[in-house]
């Protein structure tokens, strides 16, 4: 789009994300667009799951709302608070509520620790201890993400699989009862029979503690299982966000359609990707104007260059940001 | 492409092949399954001996049953002037009838403490500024990394010599001495490991708990620099000796016995009484040694390589008889990384055969095996101890016991590598022209004008536009999918028979991806070339290959069309394995058929079918015996309790229609 606009904004949302704008400086005259006026939002209990390819903007954008990069500008709302206002230790407090599981799970363990210490430290960071706590929590917890037994916990990451590790990471992300899970390929790194386990527990667990979700993922197939929102990015700004099923069923932006027609092996009514997208993505240095997937778009004209589309719904709840959508 | 560039494509692949048999052991989880570290061996221990008994001797040194050091045997008649090494004094006598063994002893005292100072506080304090200035970066770091590089720079000795001469010669002012001139050292590892493990996830994770720096420095960098920093401690150790004895030769020495000064004193006789000097230098060599053999053995206890660190590659046995025909016959291949941690079965008795015009794609979980099936048929290993045995011909020729430049010529002509990863495969340096023709020029005598005339049209082939110019760039110059396209145009510059892409597109992106496989794919058909695929991605395998054979642990377990094993396959990991997948066709939400437990180790793997612990239908006999090839229409498998396609078991084809629980069910049992 790609593009702007709030059109798909919902007034009981508990993370609102507003215009969000993240810039890398390069040296003095260049700068990384890697999010440029991102808009969405996530209703309590819902997963929101964000697919693009490489260098489009999802980390950017998990990590921004962590405040792990401070935005260029725009707000990022926990339940009506703007994080990006706040001072350093309203933030610490706000992060309490919000957790982020990052892509690797094994490098994201430091391997020198034990595994408890490792999800107690979820709490020490926060001056607290396992004695404000209800009673047994750390266990429960590692028993509720599928490492139950007392040996466990004494063991390190070096000891454990890639799948186990990132329960670990799970329990630690859940120990202070965080309302929101921001999850950066949680599973990619993981063996496909090892990456169910972690996708079940993870919609188990959403049940469990009521968990509010935004999945960041390449993988479209994973992003369908686990969504209830997806949200289509490309090079720094949003083409499509819709509800899952109308998303795969009706994908009406021309990049959407490139995106899932490139699935291989794929059973949807689509042209093949090779007449839907060509060329290669340029820079984010320095994209292109209005439309940023005009230059590989099959349907571009002059306005595509001229005029940059705002996110429209095309159908309910479904919004695209295209002059000329598909039907 | 080239034998060379042959080997450096699968060394890419490779560095994580090459380890992970055993890196895959070390992460089933299971407590009995993590390698142990590396044994130690006899000489760190030896070393380490010597170093207890040097600290004993320093620590004891007044109480030990030995001469006063200072007596003179001239006076005291007890030791005679540069008497011989014996019973009386088992270092001899010097000079003036010092007792030698006495005055070494009272050496090792300066020796330990001086050492010891120096690497104490010029390690903290190194280790303080390198962590420091490699986790807080910015100008801190600027202007110590500066520094550093300034004080190594610096023949640090001189000064050492010039304040040793101002100060005097008290022991304190040598420690200073040498732990502020070994500060930079420290620091320059500490801070080159810091920066390291700060890109590590971890380090970002702690921050987006809110820890705060010091935290982060303290409880997530320094346990990890602890050991690299050990190691290199014990050899900083070493070093300052060595300097001690340096200045004493030139004069400089403290004002106390040291072994340094031993030998110094020594020289002048070197020719008649060569113990004076010989005695205290070996015993300072010794010394230095153990500290260095100490250190050494650290490092690699904690950072244990999995691989032998020596390379031979064996092969046993007679090749089965030839039957002709096929572009590659794979029969009966075994192959064995000999390890410390034991004999990792990597392949175990795995058969196909490949046509002209052939695409087989192996799927696999990760340390399946797959990579090391296509390595031991080109016979590409990293740094490793391996045995093969069994058959592998390419166009008739045995591959397992040809003449090594017969080999390279064969690798060059008839078989091309298409690797995994574009960016690390190519020669940042090398302009891509001569990285296409090379290879050409190597196997084939054409001109430089031919090849150079050949590799445009290869490019263009492979669908890189203006091919002209881009002949001339360097890979970093171009896009991953474009190097990508690169790396095929190398693999197929000799025109060969057998095509071999490892994982091809795994580090690209799915509209990228979808177009190298539809080039590759269309290549393959259009050159008649037979081809291995190797992918983890399921996806990809239906959407692109003719036939598939699933590995696990070493091993091919079931192996058929598309058609066949997608609809309908039998072998119970087969079909577990496809139903765990999220597909587009499940409803969101659905829940996924999930395998417990861990790939089976491949060291010592139990008899019987190796996914008998996972398996909801295994029964005695899948514990006990190997299941043997039953051959079907247009596929074979392994295993004695094929799902029989009733309602016994889902199938990936069907599974959409059925509530997953109920299949997850029936697939979980044992664990
Ligand atoms: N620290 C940084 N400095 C400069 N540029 C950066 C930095 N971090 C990210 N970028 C750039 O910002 C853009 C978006 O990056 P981001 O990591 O958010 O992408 P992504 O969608 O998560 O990609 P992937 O699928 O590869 O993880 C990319 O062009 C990337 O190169
Ligand atoms: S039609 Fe125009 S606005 Fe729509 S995606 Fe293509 S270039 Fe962008
Ligand atoms: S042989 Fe036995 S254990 Fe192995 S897959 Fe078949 S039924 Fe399961
Ligand atoms: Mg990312």
């Amino acid at each position: 789009m790609a593009g702007t606009g709030r059109a798909a904004l919902h007034d009981d949302a508990v993370l609102r994300v507003v215009d969000l704008v993240v810039e890398y400086p390069l040296d003095r005259k260049n700068v990384v667009h890697a999010v440029s006026g991102v808009t969405f939002d996530i209703q309590k209990g819902t997963t929101l799951g964000i697919v693009g390819e490489s260098g489009c903007g999802k980390t950017t954008v998990g990590r921004a709302i962590m405040q792990l990069e401070r935005p260029t500008s725009g707000s990022v709302e926990l339940d009506g608070a703007d994080v990006t206002q706040m001072t350093r230790r309203e933030l610490r407090a706000a992060r309490r509520s919000m957790q982020m599981i990052f892509q690797d799970p094994v490098s994201s363990l430091n391997p020198s620790r034990r595994v408890k210490d490792l999800v107690r430290e979820g709490l020490e960071v926060w001056g607290l201890s396992e004695a404000d706590m209800p009673p047994g929590r750390i266990d429960d917890l590692m028993a509720s993400v599928g490492l139950g037994g007392p040996a466990v916990g004494e063991r390190r990451p070096h000891e454990f699989s890639g799948g186990q590790c990132q329960r670990i990471r799970i329990a630690r992300a859940l120990v202070t009862d965080p309302e929101v899970l921001i999850l950066d390929e949680p599973a990619s790194a993981l063996d496909v029979s090892v990456q169910a386990q972690i996708l079940n527990l993870l919609e188990d667990l959403k049940e469990e503690f009521g968990l509010t979700m935004l999945f960041i993922s390449h993988d479209l197939a994973v992003v369908r299982n686990v969504s209830d929102r997806v949200m289509v990015m490309y090079l720094g700004k949003v083409c499509e966000i819709a509800p899952n099923s109308s998303l795969f069923d009706q994908p009406t932006h021309p990049y959407t359609r490139a995106l899932l027609a490139s699935i291989p092996g794929h059973q949807l009514d689509l042209p093949p990707a090779a007449e839907l997208i060509s060329g290669e993505i340029p820079s984010p240095i320095d994209p292109p104007s209005g439309c940023r997937f005009r230059t590989r778009c099959p349907h571009a004209t002059e306005r595509c260059a001229a005029e940059e589309p705002t996110l429209v719904e095309t159908s309910p709840g479904h919004f695209t940001a295209c002059h000329y959508p598909h039907h | 492409m080239a034998p060379v560039d042959a080997t450096a494509v699968l060394n890419d692949v490779g560095e994580r092949a090459a380890v992970s048999p055993s890196a895959d052991i070390a992460s089933t989880g299971a407590s009995q399954s993590t390698p142990p570290p590396r044994a130690l061996g006899v000489t760190f221990w030896l070393a380490a001996g010597w170093i207890a008994v040097l600290l004993f001797v320093a620590v004891f040194a007044d109480l030990l049953p030995v001469r006063d050091p200072d007596a003179l045997g001239i006076r005291t008649r007890e030791v005679e002037k540069f008497e011989r090494p014996g019973w009386n004094a088992p270092f001899g006598g010097d000079g003036v009838g010092h007792d030698q063994f006495a005055r070494v002893i009272a050496g090792t005292r300066p020796a330990l403490i001086i050492g010891i100072s120096v690497t104490l506080i010029g390690g903290l304090i190194g280790m303080a500024v390198g962590l420091a200035s490699g986790y807080l970066r910015g100008k801190l770091d600027a202007v110590s990394a500066l520094l550093i590089d300034m004080a190594l720079a610096f023949p640090g000795l001189v000064l050492v010599i010039a304040v040793r001469a101002a100060f005097g010669n008290s022991i304190y002012v040598f420690v200073a001495l040498f732990s502020v001139a070994s500060v930079p050292a420290y620091a320059r590892i500490v801070r080159g490991a810091t920066l390291s493990l700060s890109e590590r996830a971890f380090v970002d994770v702690a921050q987006a708990m809110g820890a705060s720096k010091l935290r982060i420095l303290w409880r997530e960098l320094a346990p990890n620099i602890a050991v690299p920093a050990l190691a290199f401690a014990f050899i900083g150790f070493a070093l300052v000796i060595v300097a001690e004895g340096g200045l004493a030769f030139v004069g400089l020495s403290l004002d106390q016995i040291t072994w340094g000064q031993l030998i110094a004193d020594g020289t002048g006789e070197i020719n008649e009484h060569p113990h004076v000097s010989l005695i205290p230098a070996t015993v300072m060599f010794l010394t230095i040694l153990s500290f260095n053999l100490v250190g050494d053995g650290i490092r690699s206890h904690f950072a244990p390589r999995e691989v032998a660190t020596r390379r031979r590659f064996r092969t046993e046995g007679p090749p089965s008889p030839s039957s002709g025909g096929s572009t590659l016959r794979v029969d009966q291949l075994r192959t064995t990384l000999h390890t410390q941690s034991g004999d990792v079965r990597v392949v175990d008795d795995v058969s196909f055969e490949l046509d002209a015009g052939d695409c087989l794609a192996i799927v696999g979980e990760s340390g399946s095996g797959k990579t090391m099936m296509l390595r031991s048929i080109v016979g590409a290993f990293a740094l490793a101890d391996v045995t093969r045995s069994g058959t592998v011909e390419v166009e008739g020729t045995d591959m397992l016991r040809i003449a090594p430049d017969e080999l390279r010529s064969v690798l060059g002509s008839h078989i091309g590598m298409v690797p995994q990863n574009p960016l690390t495969a190519l020669n940042p340096v090398r302009r891509i022209e001569t990285q296409i023709i090379e290879p050409m020029r190597a196997h084939r005598s054409i001109s430089k004008s031919q090849a150079r005339a050949e590799a445009l049209e290869l490019m263009q082939h492979v669908g890189i536009p203006d091919p002209e110019r881009r002949l001339r760039d360097y890979p970093h110059q171009l896009s991953g999918g474009m190097r990508q396209r690169i790396t095929i145009a190398i693999a197929l510059a000799n025109q060969p028979k057998l095509l071999l892409a490892d994982e091809p597109t795994t580090a690209l992106d799915v509209t990228v991806q979808d177009q190298i496989l539809r080039l590759l794919l269309g290549l393959q058909r259009d050159l008649e070339m037979a081809m291995i695929l190797v992918t983890h991605d399921l996806a990809v395998v239906r959407g692109f290959a003719d036939r598939v054979a699933i590995a696990y642990g070493g091993q091919l377990v079931e192996s058929g069309t598309i058609e066949r094993i997608f609809n309908d396959p039998k072998h119970r990991y087969t079909a577990a394995l496809l139903s765990s997948v999220p597909d587009l066709e499940l409803e969101p939400h659905s829940r996924l058929v999930t395998i417990e437990g861990q790939p089976p180790p491949l060291i010592d793997p139990s008899p019987g079918c190796r996914f008998a612990p996972r398996c909801p239908a295994a029964t005695d006999l899948c514990h006990t015996t190997e299941p043997e090839r039953t051959d079907d229409e247009d596929r074979w498998f392994r295993c004695h309790f094929p799902v029989t396609g009733d309602a016994e078991i889902e199938t990936a084809g069907s599974r959409s229609t059925r509530p997953a629980d109920a299949i997850r069910a029936e697939t979980q049992g044992v664990n």
